[in-house]
């Protein structure tokens, strides 16, 4: 802890120093007029795209899987957040092939943990969301587990059976950042745990991979996940601290 | 601190997923148990000597069992032919072996059943649940058992005895 505070003094002092460096070579000009120095942040609209599910879709054949999100900024801190997506994944053993594809949404919010310098749009975040997927699931192909197979042979059976209609629902903590890499342009990676609150039982069969939540445990509810995003500010406003400060004073960038 | 705590969260849990090998602990296909009681005292198992199982294939073939050793013992597990509705042994007592010349007295069994996938889990699959139909000992001149009855109709549980054999 007192290493967090000496950086953070280090970084106030070499803030105070860098913003009042051009006033000690602007003392013989007039005076700033006072508002054109507090700075003002952007509010808007920012929406994305998933890249790893991009990415995975042309690199992985068993597969495909889109995401778009999207977030508002509610606060200085508090943005809603939610995202909208599809996923078809076959899942292959020895002794069972099944495919799950549909689609799902996550809604929620995010919070800013990160104190950004003046000007700087950049995010180290924590999120909670609630997810819900409708989904289909196929039974491709088994073959009968039986340790007792050298006798006889195994046994496959390639029928298909589709079970559809299935749905989903989760929580998701999320954890991320996301740095802004052009003006307005923003590239972000966060890992999310989630935890299954309910899904669609299947008679003589289960869910194993379920869109949005990814795949199933056995021993547990809890599922993980990433995305790599890609997203864009759409700026609706903007908007200052509450108090408008003069440069000149010894106040920098805490808000 | 928060934020090393949701890192440390983050990085503990993929750490392992026995999801992906069916552990030897869990219950799949079972064997047809076949225990030996004695004919003179019902209640009381009876040890077959020099025990063995041959199998017979659908057009009679002897088909060797899998792990299969000759040994003297009260009971024996058999693996049932999940493609087939019914699957057919020779049980020998006192079998053995001299100059090539297989020596005992062979009693053929005949087992008929249907067949039930039933979902175990995501790495074990499916498993077959048997249910016997059917227990038969094939007449012959000189037969070694003499009464069958079955147990229990579900062949699902290798720790349970499903056939019950008197000699």
């Amino acid at each position: 802890m007192k290493m967090k505070h000496m950086s953070r003094y280090y970084i106030r002092l070499l803030l105070i120093l860098l913003i009042s460096a051009p006033l000690f070579a602007q003392d013989n000009e007039n005076e700033l007029p006072q508002d054109s120095t507090a700075f003002k942040e952007k509010y808007g609209l920012r929406f994305g795209i998933d890249l790893s599910r991009l990415g995975r879709t042309a690199f992985d054949s068993d597969y495909s899987g889109f995401e778009i999100n999207a977030d508002y900024r509610l606060t200085k801190r508090l943005y809603v957040a939610g995202e909208l997506g599809f996923e078809d994944k076959t899942t292959s053993t020895y002794f069972l092939d099944s495919n799950a594809k549909g689609s799902y949404f996550k809604a929620g919010v995010d919070f800013n943990l990160y104190r950004n310098w003046l000007g700087m749009q950049n995010m180290i975040f924590s999120g909670l969301r609630t997810g819900i997927g409708s989904f289909s699931q196929t039974r491709e192909r088994y073959t009968i587990y039986d340790a007792n197979n050298q006798t006889w042979g195994e046994v496959s059976n390639d029928e298909s059976i589709e079970y559809s209609g299935l749905t989903a629902a989760w929580v998701e903590l999320l954890f991320g950042v996301k740095t802004e890499l052009f003006n307005n342009l923003f590239l972000g990676l966060n890992v999310q745990l989630k935890v299954r609150i309910a899904d669609t039982d299947i008679n003589n069969f289960e869910n194993i991979y379920i869109p949005g939540f990814g795949r199933t445990y056995d021993s547990t509810k809890i599922g993980t996940g990433f995305s790599y995003t890609l997203s864009y500010l759409l700026p609706i406003y903007k908007k200052g601290p509450k108090k408008k400060k003069n440069v000149g004073e010894e106040q920098p960038t805490d808000n | 601190m928060k934020r090393i705590l949701f890192l440390g969260l983050i990085l503990f849990l993929p750490a392992c997923e026995p999801d992906d090998i069916c552990s030897d602990s869990t219950q799949t296909t079972s064997p047809l148990v076949i225990e030996f009681f004695n004919i003179e005292n019902l209640s009381d198992t009876k040890t077959v000597p020099g025990l063995f199982a041959i199998g017979l294939d659908v057009n009679g073939n002897e088909v060797v069992v899998d792990g299969e050793v000759v040994s003297s013992r009260n009971k024996i597990a058999l693996p049932l032919d999940v493609s087939q509705n019914q699957t057919q042994f020779k049980l020998y007592q006192n079998y053995s072996v001299a100059d090539g010349i297989v020596q005992g007295n062979p009693d053929t069994i005949t087992i008929t059943y249907t067949s039930e996938s039933v979902y175990v889990s995501k790495a074990c699959g499916y498993k077959n649940v048997f249910t016997i139909q059917s227990f038969e000992i094939q007449s012959d001149l000189d037969l070694w058992m003499i009464v069958s009855s079955i147990a229990i109709n579900e062949v699902a549980n290798e720790n349970e005895t499903h056939v019950e054999i008197l000699h």
